[in-house]
Protein backbone atom coordinates (compact mmCIF):
# COMPACT_ATOMS: atom_id res chain seq x y z
CA UNK A 1 0.00 0.00 0.00
CA UNK A 2 3.01 2.14 0.94
CA UNK A 3 6.32 1.86 -0.18
CA UNK A 4 9.13 4.80 0.32
CA UNK A 5 12.37 3.40 -1.34
CA UNK A 6 15.68 4.68 -1.16
CA UNK A 7 14.31 8.20 0.75
CA UNK A 8 16.43 10.66 1.97
CA UNK A 9 15.59 14.15 3.51
CA UNK A 10 17.83 17.03 3.97
CA UNK A 11 17.79 19.95 6.43
CA UNK A 12 20.34 22.80 5.01
CA UNK A 13 23.53 20.23 4.89
CA UNK A 14 21.97 17.84 7.42
CA UNK A 15 20.88 14.39 6.19
CA UNK A 16 18.15 13.78 8.84
CA UNK A 17 16.67 10.67 6.83
CA UNK A 18 19.19 8.57 4.40
CA UNK A 19 18.16 5.71 1.81
CA UNK A 20 15.39 4.61 4.34
CA UNK A 21 12.99 1.66 2.60
CA UNK A 22 9.92 1.39 4.25
CA UNK A 23 6.69 -1.10 3.04
CA UNK A 24 3.52 -1.18 4.86
CA UNK A 25 0.69 -3.74 3.34
CA UNK A 26 -2.93 -2.77 3.49
CA UNK A 27 -4.20 -3.99 6.52
CA UNK A 28 -1.26 -3.86 8.66
CA UNK A 29 0.43 -1.98 11.85
CA UNK A 30 3.60 -1.52 10.92
CA UNK A 31 6.07 0.21 13.95
CA UNK A 32 9.28 2.45 13.62
CA UNK A 33 11.28 2.63 16.71
CA UNK A 34 13.50 5.18 17.28
CA UNK A 35 15.05 7.62 20.30
CA UNK A 36 14.11 11.45 19.78
CA UNK A 37 16.39 12.61 16.73
CA UNK A 38 16.61 9.07 14.43
CA UNK A 39 13.99 10.56 11.99
CA UNK A 40 10.52 9.41 12.69
CA UNK A 41 8.99 12.53 12.43
CA UNK A 42 10.99 13.44 9.51
CA UNK A 43 9.92 10.07 7.34
CA UNK A 44 6.07 10.90 8.17
CA UNK A 45 6.59 14.48 7.55
CA UNK A 46 7.93 13.71 4.14
CA UNK A 47 5.24 11.33 3.67
CA UNK A 48 2.08 13.61 4.69
CA UNK A 49 4.14 16.60 2.27
CA UNK A 50 5.23 18.83 5.22
CA UNK A 51 8.61 18.10 4.36
CA UNK A 52 10.91 17.99 1.01
CA UNK A 53 12.67 14.95 0.01
CA UNK A 54 15.59 15.02 -1.27
CA UNK A 55 15.73 11.38 -3.22
CA UNK A 56 13.80 8.33 -3.41
CA UNK A 57 10.37 7.54 -4.15
CA UNK A 58 7.25 7.12 -2.00
CA UNK A 59 4.66 5.29 -3.77
CA UNK A 60 1.14 4.71 -2.26
CA UNK A 61 -1.38 2.73 -4.18
CA UNK A 62 1.38 2.42 -6.81
CA UNK A 63 1.01 6.16 -7.68
CA UNK A 64 4.28 8.20 -6.21
CA UNK A 65 3.02 11.17 -4.00
CA UNK A 66 6.14 12.96 -3.30
CA UNK A 67 6.53 16.33 -4.00
CA UNK A 68 2.41 16.89 -3.62
CA UNK A 69 0.98 18.95 -1.45
CA UNK A 70 -0.21 18.48 1.91
CA UNK A 71 -3.81 18.79 1.19
CA UNK A 72 -3.56 15.99 -1.71
CA UNK A 73 -2.03 13.50 -0.23
CA UNK A 74 -4.69 13.93 2.60
CA UNK A 75 -6.99 13.58 -0.19
CA UNK A 76 -5.51 10.66 -1.26
CA UNK A 77 -6.00 8.61 2.03
CA UNK A 78 -3.38 9.48 4.08
CA UNK A 79 -3.66 11.62 6.98
CA UNK A 80 -0.94 11.86 9.92
CA UNK A 81 -1.82 12.23 13.44
CA UNK A 82 1.17 14.83 14.35
CA UNK A 83 3.84 14.42 17.50
CA UNK A 84 2.30 17.74 19.12
CA UNK A 85 -1.37 16.98 17.88
CA UNK A 86 -1.56 20.45 15.73
CA UNK A 87 -5.04 20.76 16.76
CA UNK A 88 -7.16 24.06 16.68
CA UNK A 89 -7.01 25.10 20.65
CA UNK A 90 -9.66 27.74 20.67
CA UNK A 91 -11.65 25.60 18.46
CA UNK A 92 -14.17 23.26 20.60
CA UNK A 93 -13.64 19.21 20.89
CA UNK A 94 -16.94 19.35 18.23
CA UNK A 95 -15.31 21.73 16.05
CA UNK A 96 -11.98 20.07 16.08
CA UNK A 97 -13.53 17.28 14.78
CA UNK A 98 -15.65 18.77 11.88
CA UNK A 99 -12.63 20.52 10.89
CA UNK A 100 -11.21 17.00 10.77
CA UNK A 101 -13.23 15.74 7.94
CA UNK A 102 -12.50 19.02 6.05
CA UNK A 103 -12.01 17.10 2.93
CA UNK A 104 -15.71 15.36 2.81
CA UNK A 105 -16.78 18.79 3.19
CA UNK A 106 -19.68 18.47 0.88
CA UNK A 107 -21.53 15.00 2.26
CA UNK A 108 -22.68 16.33 5.34
CA UNK A 109 -24.26 12.92 6.43
CA UNK A 110 -21.35 11.54 6.41
CA UNK A 111 -19.49 13.61 8.79
CA UNK A 112 -22.40 13.66 11.26
CA UNK A 113 -22.00 9.52 11.19
CA UNK A 114 -18.31 9.67 11.48
CA UNK A 115 -18.63 12.26 13.84
CA UNK A 116 -20.97 10.14 15.86
CA UNK A 117 -18.57 7.09 15.45
CA UNK A 118 -15.42 9.04 16.72
CA UNK A 119 -17.65 10.17 19.69
CA UNK A 120 -18.40 6.53 20.79
CA UNK A 121 -15.14 5.50 20.38
CA UNK A 122 -14.05 8.51 23.00
CA UNK A 123 -16.75 9.03 25.58
CA UNK A 124 -14.86 11.39 27.33
CA UNK A 125 -14.46 13.39 23.54
CA UNK A 126 -18.22 13.42 23.77
CA UNK A 127 -18.23 14.28 27.40
CA UNK A 128 -16.11 17.48 26.50
CA UNK A 129 -17.13 17.91 23.43
CA UNK A 130 -18.36 21.79 23.65
CA UNK A 131 -14.86 22.55 25.29
CA UNK A 132 -12.11 24.18 24.08
CA UNK A 133 -9.82 22.08 22.77
CA UNK A 134 -6.74 23.80 24.25
CA UNK A 135 -8.67 22.99 27.83
CA UNK A 136 -8.84 19.37 27.67
CA UNK A 137 -5.59 17.28 29.26
CA UNK A 138 -2.43 15.91 27.49
CA UNK A 139 -4.55 12.78 27.15
CA UNK A 140 -7.39 13.92 26.11
CA UNK A 141 -5.65 16.15 23.32
CA UNK A 142 -3.96 12.81 21.94
CA UNK A 143 -7.46 11.03 21.90
CA UNK A 144 -9.05 14.14 19.88
CA UNK A 145 -5.59 14.49 17.75
CA UNK A 146 -6.64 10.82 16.76
CA UNK A 147 -10.49 11.16 16.54
CA UNK A 148 -9.78 14.45 13.94
CA UNK A 149 -7.29 12.10 12.27
CA UNK A 150 -10.16 9.62 11.98
CA UNK A 151 -12.83 11.93 10.49
CA UNK A 152 -10.62 12.10 7.26
CA UNK A 153 -11.66 8.64 6.65
CA UNK A 154 -8.04 7.55 6.02
CA UNK A 155 -6.80 4.07 4.23
CA UNK A 156 -3.65 5.07 5.74
CA UNK A 157 -2.96 6.95 9.06
CA UNK A 158 0.54 7.60 10.19
CA UNK A 159 0.79 8.13 14.09
CA UNK A 160 3.59 9.94 15.29
CA UNK A 161 4.44 9.09 19.38
CA UNK A 162 0.40 8.96 20.74
CA UNK A 163 1.91 7.83 24.07
CA UNK A 164 4.64 10.72 24.69
CA UNK A 165 3.60 12.71 27.94
CA UNK A 166 1.41 10.46 29.02
CA UNK A 167 0.34 8.32 31.82
CA UNK A 168 0.81 4.64 31.62
CA UNK A 169 -2.84 3.72 32.69
CA UNK A 170 -3.79 6.37 29.59
CA UNK A 171 -0.96 4.78 27.44
CA UNK A 172 -2.29 1.59 27.66
CA UNK A 173 -6.01 2.91 26.66
CA UNK A 174 -4.38 4.86 23.84
CA UNK A 175 -3.12 1.76 22.58
CA UNK A 176 -6.03 -0.23 22.71
CA UNK A 177 -7.68 2.09 20.87
CA UNK A 178 -4.94 2.36 17.90
CA UNK A 179 -5.27 -1.64 18.00
CA UNK A 180 -8.82 -1.38 17.53
CA UNK A 181 -8.76 1.74 14.77
CA UNK A 182 -6.17 -0.94 12.43
CA UNK A 183 -8.99 -3.83 13.55
CA UNK A 184 -11.58 -1.96 12.36
CA UNK A 185 -9.19 -1.46 8.88
CA UNK A 186 -7.55 0.96 8.88
CA UNK A 187 -4.02 0.42 8.00
CA UNK A 188 -1.44 1.86 11.15
CA UNK A 189 2.00 3.09 10.40
CA UNK A 190 3.35 4.04 14.29
CA UNK A 191 6.55 6.00 15.13
CA UNK A 192 7.24 5.08 19.11
CA UNK A 193 9.95 4.96 21.74
CA UNK A 194 7.53 2.59 23.52
CA UNK A 195 8.78 -0.15 22.47
CA UNK A 196 7.52 -3.18 24.20
CA UNK A 197 3.86 -1.16 23.92
CA UNK A 198 4.02 -0.64 20.41
CA UNK A 199 5.33 -4.17 19.77
CA UNK A 200 2.98 -5.99 21.32
CA UNK A 201 0.16 -4.47 19.00
CA UNK A 202 2.33 -4.30 15.93
CA UNK A 203 2.51 -6.51 13.33
CA UNK A 204 5.94 -5.41 12.06
CA UNK A 205 8.24 -2.96 12.86
CA UNK A 206 11.97 -1.10 11.32
CA UNK A 207 14.40 0.40 13.97
CA UNK A 208 16.01 3.40 13.55
CA UNK A 209 19.00 5.07 14.19
CA UNK A 210 20.48 8.44 12.96
CA UNK A 211 18.49 8.94 9.96
CA UNK A 212 18.50 4.90 8.46
CA UNK A 213 17.01 1.85 9.63
CA UNK A 214 19.57 -0.92 11.62
CA UNK A 215 17.14 -3.46 12.30
CA UNK A 216 13.47 -4.56 10.65
CA UNK A 217 11.13 -7.83 11.28
CA UNK A 218 8.42 -8.75 12.42
CA UNK A 219 7.32 -7.87 16.12
CA UNK A 220 8.64 -11.12 17.77
CA UNK A 221 11.94 -11.17 15.87
CA UNK A 222 12.00 -7.61 17.34
CA UNK A 223 11.22 -8.27 20.77
CA UNK A 224 13.66 -11.43 20.86
CA UNK A 225 16.03 -9.14 19.50
CA UNK A 226 19.03 -8.25 21.24
CA UNK A 227 19.93 -4.77 20.11
CA UNK A 228 16.24 -3.57 20.64
CA UNK A 229 15.65 -5.26 24.16
CA UNK A 230 19.22 -3.19 24.90
CA UNK A 231 17.83 -0.11 23.33
CA UNK A 232 14.14 0.19 23.69
CA UNK A 233 13.06 -2.61 26.15
CA UNK A 234 15.57 -2.18 29.05
CA UNK A 235 16.06 -5.98 29.55
CA UNK B 1 -26.20 65.80 27.42
CA UNK B 2 -27.14 66.57 24.13
CA UNK B 3 -23.41 67.72 22.69
CA UNK B 4 -22.89 63.83 24.44
CA UNK B 5 -24.94 61.61 22.57
CA UNK B 6 -24.21 63.61 19.50
CA UNK B 7 -20.48 62.90 20.13
CA UNK B 8 -21.54 59.11 21.09
CA UNK B 9 -22.69 58.89 18.08
CA UNK B 10 -20.12 60.21 16.10
CA UNK B 11 -17.84 57.65 18.16
CA UNK B 12 -19.84 54.70 16.84
CA UNK B 13 -19.47 55.92 13.10
CA UNK B 14 -16.04 56.45 13.24
CA UNK B 15 -15.79 53.33 15.31
CA UNK B 16 -17.39 51.19 12.49
CA UNK B 17 -14.86 52.74 10.18
CA UNK B 18 -11.79 52.17 12.10
CA UNK B 19 -13.20 48.53 12.82
CA UNK B 20 -13.74 47.58 9.17
CA UNK B 21 -10.64 48.37 8.76
CA UNK B 22 -9.13 46.65 11.31
CA UNK B 23 -10.90 43.82 10.59
CA UNK B 24 -9.05 43.17 7.73
CA UNK B 25 -5.64 43.99 8.74
CA UNK B 26 -6.44 41.03 11.74
CA UNK B 27 -7.40 38.72 9.58
CA UNK B 28 -4.65 38.36 7.15
CA UNK B 29 -2.07 39.38 10.07
CA UNK B 30 -3.99 36.35 12.00
CA UNK B 31 -3.15 33.69 9.31
CA UNK B 32 -0.01 35.17 7.26
CA UNK B 33 1.35 36.78 10.56
CA UNK B 34 1.90 39.74 7.91
CA UNK B 35 1.35 43.26 8.77
CA UNK B 36 0.29 44.30 5.84
CA UNK B 37 0.79 48.24 5.78
CA UNK B 38 -0.05 48.30 1.95
CA UNK B 39 -3.74 47.78 4.07
CA UNK B 40 -4.03 51.75 3.88
CA UNK B 41 -3.63 51.92 0.06
CA UNK B 42 -6.33 49.35 -0.21
CA UNK B 43 -8.41 51.86 1.18
CA UNK B 44 -7.79 54.58 -0.47
CA UNK B 45 -8.49 52.36 -3.80
CA UNK B 46 -11.50 51.36 -2.51
CA UNK B 47 -12.91 55.20 -2.45
CA UNK B 48 -11.14 56.11 -5.22
CA UNK B 49 -12.78 53.16 -7.61
CA UNK B 50 -16.37 53.83 -6.14
CA UNK B 51 -15.92 57.68 -6.78
CA UNK B 52 -14.68 57.29 -10.18
CA UNK B 53 -17.33 54.77 -11.35
CA UNK B 54 -20.27 57.78 -9.45
CA UNK B 55 -18.24 60.21 -11.18
CA UNK B 56 -18.03 59.21 -15.03
CA UNK B 57 -20.70 56.79 -15.60
CA UNK B 58 -23.06 57.92 -13.48
CA UNK B 59 -23.63 54.45 -11.52
CA UNK B 60 -25.38 54.39 -8.59
CA UNK B 61 -23.76 54.48 -5.31
CA UNK B 62 -24.27 51.12 -4.21
CA UNK B 63 -23.48 49.11 -7.08
CA UNK B 64 -20.18 51.27 -7.54
CA UNK B 65 -19.25 50.56 -3.93
CA UNK B 66 -19.95 46.17 -4.78
CA UNK B 67 -17.88 46.47 -8.01
CA UNK B 68 -15.01 48.76 -5.32
CA UNK B 69 -15.15 46.06 -3.14
CA UNK B 70 -14.58 43.35 -5.95
CA UNK B 71 -11.75 44.92 -7.63
CA UNK B 72 -10.34 45.65 -4.10
CA UNK B 73 -10.51 42.69 -2.97
CA UNK B 74 -9.17 40.66 -6.24
CA UNK B 75 -6.15 43.19 -6.10
CA UNK B 76 -5.59 41.72 -2.14
CA UNK B 77 -5.65 38.72 -4.19
CA UNK B 78 -2.85 39.80 -6.79
CA UNK B 79 -1.15 41.22 -3.82
CA UNK B 80 -0.63 37.65 -2.03
CA UNK B 81 0.35 35.79 -5.32
CA UNK B 82 2.70 37.85 -6.72
CA UNK B 83 4.55 39.18 -3.64
CA UNK B 84 3.75 37.90 -0.33
CA UNK B 85 3.37 34.25 -1.12
CA UNK B 86 7.14 34.27 -3.06
CA UNK B 87 7.83 35.84 0.38
CA UNK B 88 6.03 32.83 2.23
CA UNK B 89 9.98 31.15 3.47
CA UNK B 90 11.31 34.14 3.45
CA UNK B 91 12.43 36.35 6.95
CA UNK B 92 9.54 37.94 8.41
CA UNK B 93 11.57 41.39 7.58
CA UNK B 94 10.75 40.83 4.16
CA UNK B 95 7.46 41.28 4.84
CA UNK B 96 6.83 44.16 6.07
CA UNK B 97 9.60 45.58 3.34
CA UNK B 98 7.10 44.39 1.09
CA UNK B 99 4.28 45.63 2.29
CA UNK B 100 5.72 49.21 2.58
CA UNK B 101 6.73 48.72 -0.96
CA UNK B 102 2.88 47.92 -1.90
CA UNK B 103 2.04 51.09 -0.15
CA UNK B 104 4.24 53.35 -1.64
CA UNK B 105 3.77 51.96 -5.35
CA UNK B 106 0.03 52.17 -4.84
CA UNK B 107 -0.27 55.77 -3.14
CA UNK B 108 1.93 56.97 -6.77
CA UNK B 109 -0.51 54.94 -8.77
CA UNK B 110 -3.06 56.90 -7.50
CA UNK B 111 -1.31 60.03 -7.47
CA UNK B 112 -0.68 59.38 -11.19
CA UNK B 113 -3.98 58.57 -12.18
CA UNK B 114 -6.49 60.49 -10.25
CA UNK B 115 -3.63 63.77 -9.13
CA UNK B 116 -3.18 64.75 -5.78
CA UNK B 117 -6.51 66.60 -5.29
CA UNK B 118 -8.91 66.42 -2.07
CA UNK B 119 -12.06 65.18 -3.77
CA UNK B 120 -15.31 65.18 -2.45
CA UNK B 121 -17.62 62.19 -2.95
CA UNK B 122 -21.54 63.06 -3.21
CA UNK B 123 -24.13 60.94 -1.57
CA UNK B 124 -27.77 59.74 -2.70
CA UNK B 125 -28.11 59.88 1.61
CA UNK B 126 -26.83 63.44 2.15
CA UNK B 127 -30.42 64.33 3.70
CA UNK B 128 -30.07 65.27 7.34
CA UNK B 129 -32.48 63.54 9.67
CA UNK B 130 -33.52 63.97 13.27
CA UNK B 131 -32.92 60.68 15.19
CA UNK B 132 -34.12 60.51 18.76
CA UNK B 133 -33.36 63.97 19.18
CA UNK B 134 -30.60 64.25 17.49
CA UNK B 135 -29.38 65.33 13.88
CA UNK B 136 -27.48 63.20 11.68
CA UNK B 137 -27.28 62.74 8.07
CA UNK B 138 -28.44 59.99 6.60
CA UNK B 139 -24.81 58.84 5.36
CA UNK B 140 -24.17 58.39 8.99
CA UNK B 141 -26.79 55.82 10.10
CA UNK B 142 -25.84 54.31 6.87
CA UNK B 143 -21.69 53.55 8.14
CA UNK B 144 -23.61 52.31 11.26
CA UNK B 145 -25.89 50.03 9.69
CA UNK B 146 -23.47 48.84 6.97
CA UNK B 147 -20.97 48.26 9.49
CA UNK B 148 -22.79 45.87 12.17
CA UNK B 149 -24.53 44.30 8.70
CA UNK B 150 -20.98 43.62 7.53
CA UNK B 151 -19.73 42.61 10.85
CA UNK B 152 -22.77 40.05 11.59
CA UNK B 153 -22.30 38.37 8.08
CA UNK B 154 -18.11 38.12 8.64
CA UNK B 155 -19.23 36.67 11.71
CA UNK B 156 -21.62 34.44 10.47
CA UNK B 157 -19.28 33.22 7.49
CA UNK B 158 -16.33 32.42 9.51
CA UNK B 159 -18.14 30.96 12.41
CA UNK B 160 -20.77 28.84 10.55
CA UNK B 161 -19.24 27.38 7.05
CA UNK B 162 -17.09 24.90 6.15
CA UNK B 163 -14.75 27.28 4.25
CA UNK B 164 -14.89 30.26 6.91
CA UNK B 165 -13.64 28.15 9.42
CA UNK B 166 -10.89 27.02 7.26
CA UNK B 167 -9.48 30.89 8.25
CA UNK B 168 -9.87 30.16 11.75
CA UNK B 169 -8.16 26.97 11.77
CA UNK B 170 -5.22 28.19 9.42
CA UNK B 171 -4.81 30.87 12.03
CA UNK B 172 -5.01 28.36 15.09
CA UNK B 173 -3.03 25.73 13.66
CA UNK B 174 -1.20 26.54 10.55
CA UNK B 175 0.16 22.79 9.96
CA UNK B 176 -3.03 21.57 11.67
CA UNK B 177 -4.60 22.79 8.50
CA UNK B 178 -2.60 21.12 6.17
CA UNK B 179 -2.84 17.70 7.79
CA UNK B 180 -6.98 18.17 7.67
CA UNK B 181 -6.01 18.72 3.93
CA UNK B 182 -6.54 22.63 3.62
CA UNK B 183 -5.48 23.82 1.04
CA UNK B 184 -3.44 26.41 2.88
CA UNK B 185 -2.65 28.88 -0.57
CA UNK B 186 -6.45 28.77 -1.03
CA UNK B 187 -7.28 30.19 2.32
CA UNK B 188 -4.63 32.57 2.32
CA UNK B 189 -5.53 33.96 -1.15
CA UNK B 190 -9.34 34.21 0.48
CA UNK B 191 -8.30 36.32 3.66
CA UNK B 192 -6.79 38.94 1.06
CA UNK B 193 -10.31 38.98 -0.83
CA UNK B 194 -12.15 39.17 2.48
CA UNK B 195 -9.43 41.62 3.80
CA UNK B 196 -9.19 44.37 0.80
CA UNK B 197 -13.23 44.11 0.28
CA UNK B 198 -13.84 44.99 4.06
CA UNK B 199 -11.11 47.68 2.97
CA UNK B 200 -13.36 48.78 0.08
CA UNK B 201 -16.64 48.67 2.28
CA UNK B 202 -15.10 50.92 4.61
CA UNK B 203 -13.62 53.76 1.87
CA UNK B 204 -16.46 53.84 0.02
CA UNK B 205 -19.22 54.06 3.27
CA UNK B 206 -16.68 56.65 4.68
CA UNK B 207 -15.87 58.78 1.74
CA UNK B 208 -19.03 60.94 1.57
CA UNK B 209 -18.15 62.02 4.86
CA UNK B 210 -13.97 62.77 5.09
CA UNK B 211 -12.52 63.47 1.72
CA UNK B 212 -10.99 61.69 -1.60
CA UNK B 213 -6.99 61.84 -1.62
CA UNK B 214 -4.30 59.59 -2.51
CA UNK B 215 -2.83 60.13 1.03
CA UNK B 216 -6.20 58.89 2.79
CA UNK B 217 -4.93 55.80 4.19
CA UNK B 218 -1.86 57.03 6.26
CA UNK B 219 -3.99 57.91 9.19
CA UNK B 220 -6.66 55.04 8.77
CA UNK B 221 -3.66 52.42 8.42
CA UNK B 222 -1.76 53.57 11.93
CA UNK B 223 -5.05 53.85 14.01
CA UNK B 224 -5.74 50.16 12.77
CA UNK B 225 -2.85 49.20 13.68
CA UNK B 226 -3.08 50.68 17.18
CA UNK B 227 -6.59 48.94 17.15
CA UNK B 228 -5.25 45.53 16.63
CA UNK B 229 -2.40 46.03 18.60
CA UNK B 230 -4.66 46.59 21.33
CA UNK B 231 -7.31 44.44 20.57
CA UNK B 232 -4.58 41.40 20.23
CA UNK B 233 -2.74 40.80 16.87
CA UNK B 234 -5.11 38.10 14.68
CA UNK B 235 -7.95 38.96 17.26
CA UNK B 236 -11.31 39.08 15.63
CA UNK B 237 -13.46 40.32 18.66
CA UNK B 238 -10.27 42.37 19.75
CA UNK B 239 -10.11 44.21 16.18
CA UNK B 240 -14.08 45.29 16.88
CA UNK B 241 -14.25 46.32 20.07
CA UNK B 242 -10.30 47.87 19.97
CA UNK B 243 -12.41 49.92 16.78
CA UNK B 244 -14.71 51.26 18.33
CA UNK B 245 -13.02 52.18 21.49
CA UNK B 246 -11.03 54.34 19.67
CA UNK B 247 -13.86 55.86 17.81
CA UNK B 248 -15.40 57.10 20.89
CA UNK B 249 -11.88 58.09 23.00
CA UNK B 250 -11.24 60.37 19.47
CA UNK B 251 -15.05 62.02 19.41
CA UNK B 252 -15.56 62.21 23.27
CA UNK B 253 -11.65 63.67 23.45
CA UNK B 254 -12.81 65.94 20.47
CA UNK B 255 -15.40 67.54 22.11
CA UNK B 256 -13.98 67.60 25.70
CA UNK B 257 -10.56 67.72 25.57
CA UNK B 258 -9.47 69.76 22.15
CA UNK B 259 -10.14 68.81 18.66
CA UNK B 260 -6.75 69.42 17.42
CA UNK B 261 -5.40 66.61 19.67
CA UNK B 262 -8.08 63.95 18.25
CA UNK B 263 -5.39 62.33 16.27
CA UNK B 264 -3.12 62.23 19.26
CA UNK B 265 -5.52 60.39 21.54
CA UNK B 266 -5.15 56.92 19.61
CA UNK B 267 -1.47 56.25 19.82
CA UNK B 268 -1.30 57.97 23.44
CA UNK B 269 -4.10 55.17 24.39
CA UNK B 270 -1.94 52.86 22.20
CA UNK B 271 1.45 53.94 25.00
CA UNK B 272 -1.06 53.47 28.27
CA UNK B 273 -2.42 50.14 27.16
CA UNK B 274 1.07 48.58 26.33
CA UNK B 275 2.11 49.54 29.43
CA UNK B 276 -0.14 47.93 31.34
CA UNK B 277 -0.98 44.97 29.38
CA UNK B 278 2.01 44.31 26.72
CA UNK B 279 -0.05 41.32 24.88
CA UNK B 280 -3.09 43.51 23.73
CA UNK B 281 -6.51 43.28 25.77
CA UNK B 282 -7.50 40.30 24.32
CA UNK B 283 -4.36 38.13 23.09
CA UNK B 284 -5.42 35.47 20.59
CA UNK B 285 -8.05 34.11 22.65
CA UNK B 286 -11.50 33.16 21.57
CA UNK B 287 -10.55 34.24 17.64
Amino acid sequence: MLELSRVSVDYGGFTAVEQVDITVEEGELVVLLGSNGAGKSTIFNAISGLQKTSSGTILFEETPIQGAAPDKIVQSGIVQCAEDRKLFPQMTVRENLIMGAYIHRRKRKQVNRSLEEVLELFPILHEKRENAAGSLSGGQQQMLAIGRALMSKPKLMLLDEPSIGLAPLIVEQMFEVIQKINQDGTTVLLAEQNAFAALKIANRGYVFESGSIVVQGSSEELLANDTVRRAYIGA
Amino acid sequence: MDILTQQLFNGLTIGSVYSLVALGLTLVYGILHIPNFAHGALYMLGAYITLTLMLLWGVHYWIAMAVSVLVVGLLGVIMDRLVFHPLRNAPPIHDKIAAIGILLFLEAFAQLIWGADYRTMETPYGQVIDLFGMTATMQRVLINIGAIVVMILLFLFLKKTYIGSTIIAMAQNREGAHLVGINTNKVAMLTFMISGGLAAIAASLSAPINLVFPGMGHLVILKAFVIIILGGMGSVPGAILGGYILGFTESLGATYLSNDYKDIIAFLMLVVILSIKPKGLFSREGF
